[in-house]
Formats: C-alpha cells, structure tokens, sequence
C-alpha cells in the first residue's frame, strides 16, 4: 500500500493546470484463484491503478484516464482534459465540483491479513474447500482478494483518501447429475469459512441428484441470499438512479411515500457499512452517507450524483459514479434488512413452492415494470409439506422485482455478501415470495 | 507508450522471467488508447480519453500456471511481477486435482511478425470538434423528425498496441485499431420507454479500421426514421404471445443470436469446464464433432479473424497464433470448436488462435473473433413475401441464456406482423425464446450474400476476473419457429 500523502501527491500539479480540477485516484492490488475439475487452472495477479481527471473550463467539462501512477502523467492528464473541455460546448447543468468541508464518516479500513494474503494462502483454502466435497463430486469457483486505495483531490479543496480489503469465495460443487453452489464475502480473508462452502455447495448436490422436471407456472418460492441480492441490485440500476427517476424512466417516478412492496422490505444503500467494501466518499468527492431507498415497502430515497440532485432540487446524495457518468447516481452497497427466520423457517412456511440458489444471466425485460428475466442454477428444489423433498431441472422466469418483493411474506436473519455478473458487492437476506413466474424450463 | 518502449518492456519482462527456470512463459506488453464521445440532444454528455499500459507474464512452472501484471514498468516492476508469476504457479501446483494435472500447450512453432489494421484515418488523431459535429448533426436530424423524449448519440474509438514474446522465441508486434458509432432515439410515456437504434443498439455498429467506417454509417441520414419508429412504438399494442411461431429476424438479432447460442457453446474451454462457476459449460460436448445436429442443413457457422473490416479481426491472438479460420457448424453438424494452445492440446490439436486477453493485466481466454453464419439466398423481402403468418422481429433490447447454452429468450426493439407476405402492423415489447438445437433445427431461410452483414458486438463478458471482448457475426435475415410474446 502506498497510503495517504504518496497516493494524493499525485495530484497536486495537476490542480495547478485549470481552474477547477478533480483527480480521482485508486491503486488496487488484486488476486484471484479460480478452480475448475477440482484443481487450479487459472491464477492471477494484478497490481494496477487510475487517475481520472476532471477539468472544468467555463462549463465545458473534459475528462482524460490513465493508469500511469506518476506525478507526471496526472498532469500531463490535466493538461489534455484541460483541452478537451475547451473544444466542448458548455454543459448548461453541470453544477460545479464537490466543495470542501464534507461530512465524510468512516469505514473499517484495511485488514492486514488480507492486504499481505500471499498465493499459497489463497490455495490452501481453495484445498480445504475441496476436502469438503462428498465422493464423485468435483469443484469450480474462485478464492480472490483485494486491497485498494482511493482518493479524491480537487481544486476545489477537497481531499480524501480512504483504503479497504475485500475477500470472496465461491465454491460450485458438480456431481453427474446435479450441481450445487455456495459463495461468500467479506472485508477480510479471515471471516471466510472456505470449508463450510464446500460442504453446502457438496450437499446441495447430493439433494439434487436425478433432478425432475416441473412445468413451468407460478409458484411460491424460497429465494436463497444470492438470488434476492441479484433482484435488489436490478432495483438499483433501474428504480433508484436519480437520472431515470428526473425522467420518469423509473418505477419509483413520481411515487416517493408510496407504498411499493411489502412491509417487510426495507432497502437502504450504505457505503459505510463495515459489512461491505466501501469508501466514505462517492467518485465526485462527495460523502457518502447510509440512504433509505425502501423503508417497511414505502419508497423513500433515490440516489443522486451532483447533477441529478441539483436537477431534483435534493442535492448529492453521494452515489456518483466515475466520470463521465450518464447514470447519474447509481447506489452501488445496497443492503436489504435481514429478518428473524432461518433458512429451515422460511422453507417450513412453504406448502408447495421452490427454492431457488442462484440466478444465472439475468437482464432486463421491461425498465418501468422492473421486469426481468434469467434462469435458475445450481441448486433448484421442489419444496412439499414445507420440505425440499428433490431437486428440480432448471427454469426460466421472468418477472417484475417490485411485484416480487410485494409478495415478501418472511424475511431470512442471514446476509450474504453477493458478487454478480455486471455488478459489485450488496447484500440481501433469504426470502419467502408469495409468487414467482417461471416461463419456461431447461433440459437439466 | 510508443511501440518501440512496449517492445522494449516485452523483451526486459520475457528476459526476466527466463532466468527463473520456468517450463514455459509467454508475456504480453500492452498500451491500450480509447477516447469516447457522448451526445444527447444538443448537449455534450461526456468526452473522455484513457490509456492504460502494462505487461502480463504467464507462466507454466511446475506443471502449475501462474501470472502477474503490473502498471509498474520500470526493471524492478517487471521483475517483482516475474517473480510473483512464479509464486503463484507454484501455489496452483498445491491444487492438481483427482488425475493430478499437469498444464500444457499445443506444440507449434515460435511466431514471428507484425500486423496493422488497415485504415484511411486513426480515429483517434480525427480532431474532436469534427467527432461533436457529427454526432449533434444525428440528434438533431433526429429531433427534427419526431417528438421524441431524446435522442443519444456517441463514438468510440480504441487503439491496442501489443507486444508479444515467449520463452519459445516468438516475438510478435501488433496495432489494432477499433471504432464504433451509432444512436439511439428514445419515447417515454404512459409507462414506457420506448427506443429505436441506428444502426444497431447498444452503441451501433463496431469495426476494426479508422475514422472512415463512421462515417460510412452516415448517422445523420439514417437518424429521422429512428425517431419516428421511437415515437410510434409508444401507441404500439404489446407483441402478444404465441407459442411455436413464425419467427423472421433482422441480420442484427440474428448475430447476437449466434453470439449467444453458437459462439459460446463451442469455445472449447467452455465445454471443457475452465468456465463452469461463472459464465458457466456448455450443451455440447468435447466428443461431438462430427456427429451432432446443430440445427438445420442450412447451417453453417465459420469462425474468421481475418474477415475485412469485423471487429473481431486481428493478425495474432494473444498467444501468438496467427489468424486463421475455423468451421465450427457445417450444413447443420458440429464440425469444430474455437480452440486455445491450453484445450487444443487436451485434444492433441493445435490451437485455431481465438485466445485473447481483455489488457495487459488479463490471461488470455478463449474468445470469439467473428463467428459468422454463412449467407444463402435472397434477402429480408424475400423472405418476408415468402412468410404466410409470422412476425419479423429487429434490433436486440436484451439477452439472456443459461449456462449451458440451451434456453434463451430475446427482446428486440420493435417487432411487425407478417400476413400473406406482407409486413403489417407494428408491435412493441417482442421477445422471443426457445432451446438452442430447436430454434436453429426449424431454420428453413436465410437471405444471401446481399442480405449479410458483418455485426460488432462490444461487450462480450467472460473470465474472472471479468474480461470484455469486441468480437463480431456475420449474419443475413433468418426465418425460425419460436415461442414470441414472452413476459
């Protein structure tokens, strides 16, 4: 790690290229070992970093990146976004940069265990996932670790840094006719139990072995922690943007204070959650603070950046995204509240139903209805008496995120930290749905 | 970084990982420039330029890979990266598996050479006025025609200089030079959001070139007709649900088509299972060639990096294998596979070279290059004169397929009836979704060689870390059998 002064330095040269500048910088240093048949077959290493500069001339914006970490080439940056931003027409509702004296709060900062984890360290918990594996099973997944450091300088006085570690695992167990998946995350290597991923993701094979196929319909469903992660984050990049919402592209538009799912849901976005990896600052500099977006199934919140708070009147709520940005506030550690019951609780209140690991690629169908759709993976139960009682061939659905979470009738006690496709780290609890629509089905 | 300075940080990276007694290293010395311009109607939304260089160094060291990358460039930088290469093969030999693995490559000679993409114009050396210029020109043609909510237009252009060597004596030099252009139109209203894209959606069109491939896409000529087809989606009734339709697509549809249920499930690390926690395996098997039906005997589906112009062309891949192509559908049977080094040699073969790496900092994958379903006849009226009752569907809105590449379902931007030959009314919210062998075992048209375009797709996902390729399809208008009006 490089931390604070020799990170920031970096940038002061170039603040004294323009009159207003902004220098977001990061250096991550990053790993990931990934397993498939059981063995390591691909393992990387990276250490890589950003300065983006920011230049504002009368209006006109321009925006240039490199990933050379030298005082030199941040200014050299400068210089070019300098002009660029002057062969650009003024942007009439660009509002200015962050001004100092933000309110910025603290997150855990970084784990040293996970900062220093070395290669063989990663492999061994890989390898006692694997031990966990029933015979005949064999494994895929991933061990990774991170640590980066981030900072945000500006012309006009800010300047903050902050530094944070991320460790994650996933394990998919694959048996001959089944498969069966289990991951998790943390902001330390040492809060991973690797072994215990091994043995759910094992067992869930064996419970899905020679699995049936059922039509296609809808049914009630148990939504394991990863699937409910994976619909809340759709709400995140459909429902809750300040831009879509400004625009009436938003289910949400035009319906703050109402009532849109069920009581029993209540979503915030919080960056500074020790439960998550993330900054006490957004990629404008501006403080990010815990945002109610769903509180008890009312709609509450909407995530701005600067541009899109200044067009609502509601100010940054501190959800940037890097420049340019045509987003306009995207909350991106969003948190569902857990509920009291466990995982053999909900699926005890499920007379006959689904259960449902994982969602594989899924993607939007329609924008306003929060509608989307994807596929079931590596663990799909048919539930009976409140019981799993076998697996089940993969289905289809497709289905609007609001009117499922209208149907959250329980609420599971467990979080898990959910890397998906296209996105970054939130965390949703287990759900008990009163209805989920499968539109078709697969052959296994 | 100048071309001489990545050559130069290719030999010091090869150099210092050879004195570490590794069995095998390849290196890849990469400086990546992209500049992309946004407008939405008369504004500026967002002009930024990046590069990003560094070097990769893989290895095979006891029997196990390892890699490390690092934006450092200086000798010390490079030789840290080395070394934590070997490190960290030697922490993968920790985890060999049941049959105690061993990693491998196909046997090939070293490679030697160097390759340009053709261009009229660096897109990156066009002034960026002259970019602004153009791309106001479109939204406001556009803007002009209907009263649309508003229109989006932008360009990108990238250039990815690359230094390749291995411990085997290649030593291959590379600039590949890509563009892309296009807009979009939007209508929102009563609940909806409706949009028209030219000339396809998710950015346009993509191709390897200059300058001169924007152009040709004449942006401005092409932006009122998208505006009004935005405008009148919004009154359109919703396409209403049949099951096992008559189904027509669009040459831009049916490339993601392809991308989705041919090019993935036939790249061979795929189906060996390199990728099954992730992107996940695939509905075909490494012992089916030759044997399995595809789909219909018009089928055949070829795998080209050399195709002029098509985003997935190159000299070399990223393991220094020259372009080339590979039949992988012929006449409805599955004939080959996209290969690496790595999964050709599982088979005994020598690698079709699709191995390709997102940057510098990245392995190198299997990736599509362009995965090009053959013309045959006639064209998108042809077909549709020859269609009793159908639906012809345009423009892809979404995507999604499971991980085997079995079940997908698509939305497209706009959809139109088809009765006694003839294109009726227009429908909105089209999608359409069925199995990989049926949907390509119903094909009974595709248009020929007048009717085929080749199709830049920008955003292909795979890898963890997550890696994007800009690979691209050929593809004419098609006729299939289909469950449309999913929802």
């Amino acid at each position: 790690m490089w931390g604070e002064d020799r990170l920031t330095a970096l940038a002061d040269d170039a603040l004294t290229t323009g009159e207003a500048v902004e220098v977001v910088l990061s250096r991550t240093d990053s790993a990931l070992t990934r397993f498939a048949g059981s063995r390591i077959h691909q393992n990387t290493s990276r250490l890589d970093g950003e300065a983006r500069v920011r230049v504002v001339r009368e209006g006109r914006v321009g925006v240039v990146v490199t990933n050379e970490l030298t005082a030199d080439a941040v200014r050299a940056a400068a210089v070019r976004a300098g002009e660029i931003a002057a062969l650009t027409p003024p942007d009439p509702h660009f509002p200015g940069l962050t001004p100092p004296g933000q309110p910025y709060g603290r997150t855990s900062g970084p784990d040293e265990e996970t900062v220093g984890c070395a290669p063989q360290r990663r492999a061994e918990l890989v390898a006692a996932a694997l031990d966990e594996l029933p015979a005949g099973v064999e494994a895929a997944g991933t061990m990774e670790t991170s640590v980066q450091e981030r900072a945000v300088v500006s012309s006009t006085g800010v300047r903050v840094y902050s530094a944070g570690t991320r460790a994650a695992a996933s394990v998919l167990a694959q048996g001959p006719t089944s498969s069966g998946w289990a991951e998790a995350g943390a902001t330390s290597i040492g809060s991973l139990d690797c072994a215990a991923l091994g043995r759910r993701a094992g067992e869930k094979v064996l419970l899905g072995a020679n699995p049936q196929e059922i039509a296609a319909g809808r049914y009630p469903v148990v939504l394991e922690s990863g699937a409910t992660t994976n619909i809340v984050q759709w709400l995140g990049w459909l429902a809750f943007p300040g831009r879509a919402y400004n625009e009436e592209r938003s289910a949400l538009s035009g319906r703050l204070g109402q009532q849109v799912c069920s009581p029993l849901v209540t979503i915030v976005d919080d960056a500074l959650s020790p439960l998550l990896p993330g900054a006490p600052f957004d990629a404008e500099g501006t403080a990010t603070r815990r945002t109610s977006l769903i509180e008890a199934g009312v709609a509450v919140g909407i995530a701005h950046d600067r541009t899109t708070g200044a067009l609502s009147g509601t100010g940054s709520t501190g959800h940037a995204m890097p420049a340019p940005n045509p987003h306009g506030g995207v909350p991106a550690h969003l948190l569902m509240n857990p509920g009291t019951e466990s995982i053999e609780e909900l699926v005890a209140g499920l007379e006959r139903g689904l259960y449902v690991t994982r969602f594989h690629y899924t993607n939007v169908v329609h924008p306003v209805e929060t509608s989307i759709t994807g596929m079931t993976r590596d663990g799909t139960f048919l539930v009976e008496g409140g019981k799993v009682v076998g697996g089940v061939r993969n289905l289809r659905f497709t289905q609007s995120c609001l009117d499922a979470l209208a149907g959250c009738e329980a609420v599971g006690s467990e979080l898990e930290l959910a890397t998906d496709l296209f996105y970054g780290a939130s965390m949703a609890p287990a759900v008990r749905l009163t209805g989920f629509t499968f539109t078709s089905t697969t052959a296994y | 970084m100048d071309r001489r300075e990545l050559a130069d940080l290719a030999d010091l990276a090869v150099a210092e990982v050879s004195r570490l007694g590794v069995q095998h290293a390849d290196v890849r010395a990469r400086a990546e420039d992209h500049e992309s311009v946004q407008v939405r109607d008369d504004a500026v939304e967002g002009v930024s330029r990046g590069t990003s260089s560094g070097v990769g160094i893989r290895v095979i060291h006891d029997g196990a890979w390892g890699f490390a990358a690092t934006n450092d460039h200086s000798p010390d930088g490079v030789r840290r990266a080395a070394q934590q290469a070997v490190e960290v093969a030697r922490a993968s030999a920790r985890v060999r598996g049941r049959d105690d693995a061993r990693a491998m490559l196909d046997e090939r000679e070293p490679s030697l050479g160097s390759y340009t993409t053709p261009n009229d114009r660096d897109a990156l050396e066009v002034p960026l006025g002259e970019k602004v210029d153009l791309l106001l020109s479109a939204t406001m043609a556009a803007r002009d025609a209907a009263r649309v909510s508003y229109v989006e237009a932008s360009t990108d252009a990238w250039r990815i200089a690359t230094s390749y060597r291995d411990t085997a004596g290649s030593s291959v030099d590379q600039l590949v030079l890509q563009v892309g252009g296009g807009l979009a139109a939007y209508a929102i209203g009563g609940g909806e959001v409706q949009r028209r894209s030219y000339p396809n959606s998710f950015g346009g069109q993509y191709e390897t070139g200059g300058w001169e491939r924007v152009r040709l896409l004449d942006l401005t000529g092409n932006a009122a007709q998208a505006a009004r087809d935005a405008v009148a989606l919004l009154d359109a009734p919703d396409l209403p649900f049949h099951e096992d339709a008559v189904l027509v697509l669009g040459s831009s549809q049916l490339a993601l088509q392809i991308h989705e249920s041919v090019g993935h499930a036939t790249e061979l690390d795929r189906i060996l299972g390199s990728e099954a926690a992730y992107a996940g395996t695939s509905w075909v098997s490494a012992t089916d060639r030759g044997s399995l039906r595809y789909g219909s005997p018009l089928m055949t589906v070829v795998a080209d990096a050399t195709t002029p112009y098509a985003m997935g062309t190159f000299g070399y891949d990223d393991e220094g294998v020259p372009a080339g192509e590979a039949h992988l559908v012929t006449d409805g049977i599955l004939t080959g596979y996209l290969t690496d080094r790595q999964s050709a040699a599982m088979l005994g073969e020598q690698s079709n070279g699709t191995a390709r790496a997102d940057s510098w900092g990245d392995i190198p994958l299997i990736r599509m290059n362009n995965v090009s379903l053959q013309p045959k006849e006639g064209d998108r009226a042809s077909i549709v004169a020859d269609t009793d009752n159908g639906f012809l569907l345009l423009t892809n809105r979404s995507w999604s397929i499971d991980d085997k590449r079995l079940n997908f379902q698509f939305g497209c931007e706009v959809a139109y009836e088809i009765r006694g030959g003839e294109l009726g009314r227009m429908y909105r919210n089209s999608t359409y979704a069925g199995r990989t062998p049926d949907f390509w075992g119903s094909c009974d048209a595709l248009g020929g060689a007048s009717d085929w375009k080749v199709w830049g797709v920008p955003n292909c996902g795979k890898g963890q870390p997550s890696q994007t390729a800009r690979v691209a399809h050929g593809a004419p208008t098609g006729r299939f059998r289909a469950t449309v009006g999913v929802r």
